[in-house]
């Protein structure tokens, strides 16, 4: 028995992902492997849509719609962020429970907000445009708000996660300086988020391009709207080109995160 | 009168963080000047009476009010959405496992210490190419969203798991190839070039140095884009890639809001059961 | 003659099981400066916490000016008492120094007063005659970050000069600098507090510091005063016992 556990306790590591590995094969028995997977002409289908993946179409029509999707696309994004950031802030600090004074407060308060976010993340951003559009039609709002609720919610979370990670000494000093538990925020913890804050956010920024790109299959315009559009047609060439512009955006926001990290003082 | 103390003067230049905040601000305006003004989207005609009612009404038929057999206190459709969220699970896993392997296999290729050299002590002039290549092919992936990935499978498949599944982990792939090309990039190397300069093969390092350092924040990396891959199966679902998020679609189209309720309760059921579990797994494997 | 700040009566404190002070009483006089020393775990401080009113004792008074420290409980009135240095992590890295300088006066801003200075800083003079007594004027606008050691714990000393307490309490404020820039940051502070008659209690791991700086040096060892003499009388036999590890002989 002794021994088991001691077996258990050192190969703990190769042990769980031997676990995983089964796991995953285990997954693969769910599906019947056999050429009944494929639709018939699955093989011709797959041949031209890499042939258009070489030649997308760059008619003039083509990429200023391109284009003009891809304005739509970044809009809805810095919208749902704005909104996201807001919500982030203000729940983040709520949920981190740097601002409580009593013990109760902070398991009450705390643990009330840490759920309402995990709520709001739980759902997919598509899964909120659905709700929402189902709700209130097909509004613009409900593009911004589908992105900015789950969005809040990761963002919220890792706020508030980071504003726990705060060591604890440079507060204690703001503290025997006489500040307030608002100035404490103020002058301690924010500035002590500040840079890992604004390269996540960065990030979570890229992510809701995506997100806002396939916001479209609700009915809401954009990149993925026109790229629905032109697969229904089977116009690959087309589709393509607007990938290649989603693509070209997330790259581009990807790489001014990346300046922005190296640049910025900690 | 108190002598006046010269103090110096605050250095203003117009650095790259200065210019990102000002782009910030102009992106945010012009935001929501375009959905304001171009779209034309009034806020505060939201709130109409019509909207309301249609809102109210919409809620409690999520509700089931007025329904007299909703679907989750059924006991048939409650079989039929366990069956649907065990489907999902497996597609979850089977993405993730996917995606795991194919970008295993790519990223030695991929990382900028074998490019250059450093981690093998040894150069060859093809790598940087293939470096490219590999990277090029990650932010090709990871850039294209996993539902326009569905979409243009279920043109090749059949509706089913397999599908959801792949599209899943086509774009998981270029994360965690990136994520593990960055691990890679990170780890010390003071070991490595001990068993390079002891006359290990390359094959040796890999499987002596490099698997050992990076195997732990590799699987904190699976364990936690699993997480994010059982929240996303829903949403390929939407297209026919099977699982709880064609049931999903077919139920709005058919307007079974009390069905919609019942996959969203077992969906959250499964979201908290993933995140418990990947969470599980991490104390584990620390 | 001189008027006392601070009187402790029978102070004990432990944790769980562990005693870390027991009993102890001192009166400590206006403008008098004190260097706290003692081998590690003493208990210094513990001590030094009970002073601030961060820690409270399980037993024992604890007068501060006359009245009793649970008198003292909002912190915007303990701060104009009391100010604390500790180590550079004191400090804000990520904030501008005249940001952590002017944190001095957050006691006694309002929120909404210290929201406009984080943008636009108020009272810029008082944080540039702080920073010119400290010598670094000159890197009113810097990132903290990017300071030395050194030049940090001078901001936080510019922060006490603004923030302007009666009593100064530093827990081992030279630690992590090498003896050039720690002999220049006691002599600086022994200095400034001079001006106002503020009094000064230093915990120290250094026996020559104390005694070159200090006019007064309380020892501490297992939570007990060891001895509390004038520096000119600790000898070095008192400190080879102060510091004998356990076990060793301890007769003078
Ligand atoms: N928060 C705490 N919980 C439990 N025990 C504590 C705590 N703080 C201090 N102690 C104990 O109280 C005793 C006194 O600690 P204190 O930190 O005051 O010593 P010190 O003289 O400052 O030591 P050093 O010179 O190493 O800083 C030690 O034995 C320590 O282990
Ligand atoms: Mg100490």
């Amino acid at each position: 028995m002794g021994k088991f556990l001691y077996f258990l306790t050192y190969y703990k590591k190769s042990l769980l992902t031997l676990l995983l590995i089964l796991i995953f094969v285990w997954s693969l028995f769910s599906v019947q492997w056999n050429a009944d997977l494929l639709h018939p002409g699955g093989g011709v289908t797959t041949k031209q849509i890499f042939q258009a993946l070489l030649a997308p179409d760059l008619s003039p029509e083509i990429l200023i719609l391109a284009l003009e999707s891809t304005w739509i696309t970044l809009v809805y994004a810095v919208a749902g962020m704005s909104i996201a950031i807001i919500l982030a802030f203000f729940f983040g600090i709520l949920a981190s429970g740097v601002l409580s004074t009593s013990r109760f407060n902070l398991f009450a308060v705390s643990g009330f907000f840490r759920g309402i976010l995990g709520f709001t993340r739980a759902i997919h951003e598509l899964v909120w445009a659905w709700l929402f559009v189902a709700a209130i039609g097909l509004s613009p709002f409900a593009a911004v708000f589908a992105l900015g609720i789950p969005y809040g919610g990761i963002l919220g979370k890792i706020f508030a996660d980071m504003l726990n990670d705060i060591p604890e000494e440079p507060i204690k000093a703001l503290e025997t300086a006489g500040a307030s538990k608002l100035q404490t925020l103020l002058y301690g913890y924010l500035p002590l988020v500040r840079a890992n804050i604004i390269s996540y956010v960065m990030y979570r920024f890229e992510c809701s391009v995506r997100s806002s790109a396939i916001m479209s299959f609700v009915g809401l315009g954009g990149l993925g709207y026109q790229i629905q559009l032109s697969l229904s047609d089977l116009q690959y060439d087309e589709v393509w080109t607007f990938l290649f512009f989603l693509i070209a955006l997330v790259v581009l926001i990807d790489a001014w995160s990346n300046l922005l990290r190296k640049r910025m003082v900690l | 009168m108190k002598k006046t103390l010269s103090y110096p003067k605050k250095k203003r230049s117009f650095t790259f963080v200065t210019f990102s905040v000002l782009s910030v601000f102009c992106l945010l305006a012009a935001s929501w000047g375009y959905i304001f003004i171009a779209e034309n989207a009034s806020f505060f005609g939201l709130f109409t009476e019509e909207n309301y009612l249609f809102a109210k009404k919409f809620l409690s038929s999520l509700a089931g009010i007025g329904d007299n057999d909703p679907a989750f206190t059924n006991k048939e459709s409650w079989i039929h959405a366990l069956k649907l969220t065990y489907e999902t699970l497996q597609m979850s896993v089977m993405a993730a496992g996917f995606a795991t392997v194919t970008a295993l296999l790519t990223v030695i290729p991929a990382d900028r210490n074998v490019a250059d050299g450093t981690l093998t002590l040894s150069k060859r002039w093809y790598r940087w190419i293939l470096f490219w290549i590999i990277r090029g092919i990650y932010v090709f992936s990871r850039a294209i969203p996993e539902l326009v990935w569905a979409m243009v499978i279920v043109f090749i498949l059949k509706p089913g798991i397999l599908p959801g599944a792949l599209a899943l982990a086509l774009h998981n792939f270029g994360i965690l190839g990136k994520l593990f090309a960055e691990i890679i990039e990170d780890i010390d190397m003071k070991p490595i070039r001990n068993l390079a300069s002891s006359g290990a093969s390359n094959a040796q390092i890999l499987f002596y140095g490099v698997i050992p350092a990076v195997m732990p924040k590799f699987l904190t990396y699976i364990l936690y884009r699993w997480e994010v891959i059982m929240r996303t199966s829903i949403i390929v679902g939407f297209v026919g890639a099977g699982g709880l998020g064609q049931q999903f679609k077919l139920s709005m189209s058919f307007f079974n809001y009390t069905d919609i309720t019942l996959i969203l309760i077992c969906y959250l059921i499964l979201v908290a059961i993933a995140d418990a579990i990947s969470e599980g797994f991490r104390r584990a494997a620390r | 003659m001189s008027e006392s700040i601070i009187k402790m009566n029978n102070i004990a404190k432990h944790f769980e099981r562990k005693i870390a002070l027991s009993s102890l009483s001192f009166i400590i006089n206006k403008g008098e400066h004190i260097a706290l020393i003692g081998p590690s775990g003493a208990g210094k401080s513990t001590l030094l916490n009970i002073l601030a009113g961060i820690t409270n004792a399980d037993s024992g008074e604890y007068l501060l000016d006359g009245k009793s420290i649970v008198n003292y409980q909002k912190r915007n009135i303990r701060s104009r008492k009391i100010g604390v240095i500790r180590q550079q992590f004191d400090l804000i890295a990520s904030l501008p120094v005249i940001q952590n300088v002017l944190a001095g006066k957050l006691g006694e801003w309002g929120f909404f007063k210290s929201l406009i200075s984080l943008l636009f800083p108020i009272e810029k003079e008082t944080a540039a005659r702080a920073l010119n007594q400290v010598g670094l004027l000159d890197k009113m606008y810097e990132q903290t970050s990017r300071l030395s050691g050194g030049e940090q714990q001078r901001v936080a000393l510019a922060r006490l000069l603004v923030q302007n307490p009666e009593v100064i309490l530093a827990d081992e404020p030279v630690a992590s600098l090498d003896p050039a820039r720690a002999e220049d940051i006691l002599s600086l502070m022994t200095e400034l507090v001079k001006d106002k008659k503020q009094t000064l209690i230093v915990s120290l791991h250094s026996v020559e510091y104390a005694k070159k700086y200090f006019s007064r040096i309380i020892a501490l060892r297992d939570g007990e005063i060891f001895f509390d003499l004038p520096s000119e009388h600790v000898t070095d036999s008192l400190l080879a016992n102060l510091y004998a590890l356990k076990g060793e002989a301890k007769d003078g």
